[in-house]
């Protein structure tokens, strides 16, 4: 009897899951194994073709680095400013609270809307970017400045967060480890390598999933600011399968490249539950 | 332990309870359906579902057109429903549910460059009986070339644009220049005025990678004898298509057209004429009404032209615009054509014209006093409409189209050379099209 229910109540939750986790999943997968589009006649399994296409595919590759590229610098930059944010922050001042609402702007903002904002601040003719500096940059339109744009758009974005949980993470630290440290006579310099990273490092793996993960999918930033251009420079994995799903209605293949994304996400998330788990041991 | 009695009672009543309301929605859904047959079997008139995109106006004339149609014909009701505003939307809105054979619309507009993709995939009735031989001559080329694939019609023109040439004829005129013919003239143009007048770019057009890079590129192309097929053979690596492209890069490179086109779009590249910062813009005929309405700081001050050419080549345009199509798996495909033929008659097209602004495809049209009175800019594309030729008609246009803004971003960007860039993208193109 009891079994019965268990298994009862489990149901609702395991048919949702199923039919909005699992079900989606496996489909894109048995996609990525067809040769399927509207325009061809009928679909055909073809095996890991698309796969074999995909690794020969250069523009893929440039897809790849473009993303990888991406996820490194913006991840990297994301992290030390939101460190540094986070330990001004958590010092006690006057404004404090106007400060912590004003940082975190960037983030409530919709990102198709910043990107629009960004877009105007770029704009090579009359942006206030090039005004401010006296240059002539062609932000969005040269191959070599493009996706560092992209980049600094998401710096801006991004930041705030990372600030706001390391912020957290910084009041949970035992007050009794300062005072230890002060008893002792540490330098500043000393409590923040000795003390204050070392207990901040479980939280920070944690955020640089969500923010990896995050950088790795990046597609409306990009989609807004350039559409993939100049010369596919900011064309990054999301952006490729999208239009190989949704404008070239080629369902086998996009779905191939969404696994790819899927897979390195994947990937990359193991490798930090791993260091999380040693941390924690 | 008799506390635990109740409880357990309690709970198997919920469970039949959630058993009951699961019944209860199944049986709404057997009721739904019991109905929408029902509701099917009692209607007598057909009803014929137009989509199209949003209008942009008072919908009344629209209206209006509609009820004259149903008028004519006792028994059928027209619905026409907007589709999504952004055109990678449409396009997708019909692949999805056409892919899954749906009759939800019978009637359905087309963007140009979909015909030979919706036709190759089965998605379209065959109207060539709707538009005899005799009658295509009514029509411009354009329009009729690209609703034509393997020789069969699969759409009829509903309303065209085509690319462009403004110009500040006010500065043409002070600087005693003519409205350029040739591409060399208008590079000599662009200087001249941009040395006499300080803080004019000279030429605007749109370079950034996306759709209008490739109708922009095509012009160049076109207008030096080059083309992208022949005769189902990609013949895009070659001589003319090298100088066209060449002469692109070199726009950028001499300075006559600013670097940051290649972030240019139609309406950030008209906005820079429309405020007077540039002595030639490239763009569709929408523009027109914006430079010449109230407040606009280049009102009577623009000229319009047929795009400049090669020396001994010919002009051309890049044409888009919207076709009717009738679905394949129509229940009403007499209504549908009907509806179909009517909205793309001269009557409806003209009346379309006056109430909107759409162009119409048949050349006509561009005598007919009434509307030259109204719309006096028609006069003038007309000789750009006689130039206007469609995008490669070929059912993989867009994974073709995708190659070719990479490539001619590349060039543009100086990336890659010309010759290298039409190369890369033919070798790609072969692919997709093998």
């Amino acid at each position: 009897m009891k079994r019965e229910h268990s298994a009862l109540f489990l149901a609702p939750a395991a048919i949702t899951l199923g039919a909005v986790a699992l079900f989606p999943v496996l489909s894109v997968l048995w996609l990525s194994l067809e040769q399927r589009s509207p325009l061809t006649d009928a679909a055909r399994f073809i095996g890991l073709d698309n796969y074999a296409r995909l690794l020969a595919d250069t523009r893929f590759w440039n897809a790849f680095w473009n993303t990888t590229y991406f996820t490194v610098f913006s991840v990297t930059l994301e992290l030390l400013l939101g460190l540094g944010m986070a330990l001004l922050l958590a010092r006690a001042f006057r404004g404090r609270a106007l400060v912590y609402s004003l940082i975190l702007l960037p983030w409530a903002i919709p990102t198709v809307v910043s990107a629009r904002l960004w877009e105007w601040m770029y704009n090579a003719d009359y942006g206030v970017l090039n005004y401010l500096l006296g240059t002539q940059i062609n932000w969005l339109g040269s191959p070599a400045w493009a996706l560092h744009a992209a980049i600094l758009m998401d710096v801006w974005k991004a930041t705030p967060f990372v600030a706001l949980l390391l912020l957290a993470g910084l009041q949970t630290i035992p007050r009794e480890l300062y005072q230890a440290a002060a008893l002792d006579g540490a330098s500043g310099w000393t409590v923040l390598r000795r003390i204050t990273l070392p207990q901040l490092v479980p939280l920070m793996l944690v955020i640089l999933i969500f923010r990896t993960i995050d950088a790795f999918r990046v597609f409306d930033a990009i989609y807004v600011l350039t559409g993939g251009g100049p010369a596919n420079s900011t064309e990054t994995l999301s952006i490729y399968a999208y239009k190989v799903l949704f404008q070239a209605l080629e369902f086998g293949y996009g779905s191939a490249l969404a696994v790819s994304v899927l897979v390195v996400v994947a990937l990359l998330t193991i490798v930090y539950a791993r260091l999380l788990r040693v941390r924690i041991a | 332990m008799p506390d635990r009695e109740p409880g357990a009672r309690r709970i198997r009543v919920r469970g039949d309870a959630a058993v009951r309301i699961l019944l209860f929605f199944v049986g709404l859904l057997l009721v739904g359906a019991c109905t929408e047959q029902s509701n099917s079997v009692e209607s007598e008139s057909t009803t014929v579902v137009l989509k199209h995109s949003k209008l942009f106006g008072d919908p009344r004339p629209f209206e209006r057109l509609l009820v004259q149609f149903e008028r004519a014909n006792p028994g059928v009701l027209v619905r026409a429903e907007s589709l999504p505003a952004a055109s990678d939307e449409q396009h997708q809105f019909y692949a999805i549910n056409l892919a899954a054979r749906s009759a939800d619309f019978d009637v359905l507009a087309l963007d140009v460059i979909w015909v030979a993709e919706f036709a190759r995939a089965g998605w379209l009735r065959d109207v060539s009986h709707l538009l005899p031989e005799a009658q295509r001559n009514e029509f411009f080329h354009g329009p009729i070339e690209a609703v034509t694939w393997q020789g069969r019609l699969y759409a009829l023109p509903w309303f065209m644009d085509a690319g462009v040439l403004y110009y500040r004829k006010d500065l043409l005129a002070k600087h005693q220049l003519a409205p350029p013919k040739t591409w060399d003239a208008m590079v000599q143009a662009a200087r001249t005025i941009g040395e006499r007048e300080s803080g004019m770019h000279g030429f605007v057009w749109q370079g950034k990678q996306y759709e209008g890079l490739v109708c922009n590129a095509l012009e160049y192309m076109w207008s030096n004898g080059g083309e992208v097929l022949r005769a189902g053979r990609v013949v895009l690596d070659g001589p003319s298509n090298r100088v066209a492209l060449a002469f692109m890069r070199n726009l950028i490179t001499s300075g006559v057209t600013p670097e940051f086109v290649s972030t240019l779009t139609e309406e950030p590249a008209r906005e820079i004429f429309g405020r007077g910062s540039a002595v030639f813009l490239r763009n569709w005929p929408y523009a027109w009404q914006l430079f010449e309405q109230t407040g606009s700081a280049v009102r009577g001050k623009v000229g319009v032209s047929v795009l400049p050419h090669f020396p001994g080549q010919q002009s051309a345009a890049t044409l888009g615009g919207w076709q009717l199509g009738v679905n394949r798996y129509t229940k009403h495909p007499q209504a549908a054509e009907r509806l179909a033929l009517y909205l793309a008659s001269p009557a409806a097209q003209k009346a379309l014209a006056l109430a909107y602004g759409y162009n119409p495809p048949r050349r006509k049209l561009y005598q007919d006093k009434q509307l030259l009175a109204a719309q006096p800019f028609l006069a003038k594309l007309r000789a750009v409409y006689e130039h206007a030729r469609p995008r490669p008609v070929t059912p993989h246009y867009v994974r073709l189209s995708q190659v070719l803004q990479a490539e001619l971003s590349g060039a543009l960007a100086g990336l890659k050379t010309p010759e290298q860039a039409l190369a890369d993208a033919q070798r790609d193109i072969e692919a997709i099209l093998r």
